[in-house]
């Protein structure tokens, strides 16, 4: 191949290099999803309904358990029942006080830190924040 | 005549080319039939592409519909319950036969040069039939391969790096929701099908032109030649060992049909959960270990395996004749049959 074909092939094969590099990462980004989140603050519950150490279930935005405690006069947690492990949903124990997996026999305490088991960190907690009684929790949700 | 004549020109086949292609010397070896079951898995795949278009005439990808559709196919149309049986024995049957398949092979270190690329086309085929159960189990969206594909997807996101975006690229997003069935019902019917039939084809391409590697066996000294032809010979033991496989997919599918469990439900995971069984040694390591060890270990292991050829020539250059690569062999067997064994007597 002399200088001048060698010139054209460049020619030839850049645009087309680029056109397809395009398309591609057009492509990957349509079939990847969207993840625009948003944060929005929702009212669950009323402080006089829920005793000291007493539970309730809920569901956040996108359908996932999640189990709202008073631990205090004036505290609140929200803890998920999702395992942090692989995602499966924990079930709660009330004879053993204690949050059982039952994908890979994950064991966390009544906050959520890991007792035993492949889990890695403890369960996650949602925002939480008090306005007079009213119990307000911060859920993610996507935007659209 | 007329219209031999009319074929033979508007479908010029080179005779004698299509008779060379018939007549593909076989190595002696092959006809003892339990050396032949190579083939199994592809067979296998031809029946699935068979059973799987007839289910899909019924099957709803809808997350409130296909677990009903599936329950309707089981139930009410007419021989769907044998189809449907048919179906996932078969995949069961290509998986076992891959196993097998991959463990003839590498015991017999018919992997080696220059079969090294062949070796890596049959690992990414094994790779993808286990993508195929996976998907296929997932889509039925009873509780338990609802809870499987949380798991499966869970992996994927766990995964070093690319793990978030892989995840919700498998999942269409970051919850099991129709997105995912939509994402799994195009995998399992387009994607991995189009991917499979393209990897057997070369798979089977390179087995021609390399030649089917050879074995010796004691009493084979004596025979004057050392091969037959593909057809006829070969091509009548390939058909009868067809048949018989087909016989035994077709009674386990009356002995044991696929059964229906409960429909899935997101909020609550099951009390006792089982992938299929093929996964098992896997479920088991994930148990054990943390994590990143869980997810990098399976991970290590499908590299080491597809570049197996290449570590064995090491090895046989470095320690020539201690059969390392044997005893490699022997002992990842062995650990794996132990994860397997764990997960049954586990329950």
């Amino acid at each position: 191949m002399d200088r001048r074909d060698a010139l054209k092939s460049l020619f030839a094969f850049i645009p087309l290099g680029a056109a397809f590099a395009g398309i591609t990462a057009m492509g990957v980004g349509f079939i990847s999803p969207n993840k625009r989140e948003v944060e929005r603050r929702i009212f669950t519950i009323h402080l006089d309904e829920l005793e000291i150490n007493a539970t309730r279930r809920f569901k956040d935005l996108r359908g996932r358990d999640l189990m709202i405690v008073r631990t205090g006069e004036n505290e609140v947690k929200a803890l998920s029942t999702v395992c942090t492990h692989l995602g499966c949903t924990v079930s709660w124990q009330d004879d053993k006080q204690q949050f059982y997996c039952p994908c890979h026999q994950g064991i966390f305490d009544k906050d959520g830190k890991v007792l035993s088991g492949p889990p890695p960190r403890p369960l996650d907690n949602y925002k939480v924040e008090l306005d007079g009684k009213n119990v307000f929790i911060y859920f993610k949700d996507t935007e659209g | 005549m007329a219209f031999k004549k009319w074929i033979a020109e508007s479908f010029p086949v080179d005779q004698e080319a299509f008779i060379k292609l018939t007549a593909e010397p076989i190595p002696n070896h092959l006809k003892r039939w339990w050396w032949g079951l190579g083939g199994t898995p592809m067979y296998m795949f031809f029946v699935q592409v068979i059973t799987g278009i007839m289910l899909v005439f019924y099957y709803v990808p809808e997350a409130d519909k296909a677990y009903q559709s599936i329950s309707y196919i089981t139930n009410e149309a007419d021989f769907g319950w044998f189809i449907r049986s048919i179906h996932r024995w078969s995949s069961n049957i290509m998986i076992a036969a891959l196993i097998l398949h991959m463990m003839r092979v590498f015991f017999t270190q018919t992997y080696r040069r220059p079969r090294e690329m062949n070796w890596m086309f049959g690992v990414v085929l094994f790779l993808l039939t286990l993508m195929f159960g996976f998907t296929g189990y997932s889509l039925i969206f009873e509780q338990m391969s609802y809870w499987a594909m949380k798991v499966g997807t869970g992996i994927a996101s766990a995964t070093p790096f690319i793990g978030e975006w892989m995840g919700d690229f498998i999942r269409g997003g970051s919850e099991i929701g129709q997105s995912t069935l939509t994402r799994f019902y195009l995998f399992h019917i387009v994607l991995l099908p189009m991917i499979t039939a393209l990897a057997i084809g070369v798979h089977v391409y390179l087995i021609r032109a390399h030649g089917v590697s050879e074995l010796k066996f004691k009493g084979d000294e004596n025979e004057e030649k050392k091969s037959f032809p593909l057809f006829p010979d070969h091509v009548y033991t390939e058909l009868i060992m067809v048949t018989v496989i087909m016989v035994i997919l077709v009674t386990l599918a009356l002995l044991f049909p696929a059964q229906l469990g409960e429909e899935a439900n997101p909020n609550k995971t099951p009390l006792h959960i089982k992938p299929e069984w093929y996964f098992y040694p896997v479920f088991r390591w994930l148990k054990v270990t943390n994590l990143t060890v869980g997810i990098l270990g399976p991970i290590f292991f499908i590299f080491i395996l597809f570049l197996w050829p290449f570590i064995d020539r090491f090895f046989e250059k470095r320690l020539p004749g201690k059969e390392v690569s044997f005893w490699i062999g022997v002992i990842g067997m062995l650990t794996i049959t132990f994860f397997f064994l764990l997960e049954i007597i586990g329950h």
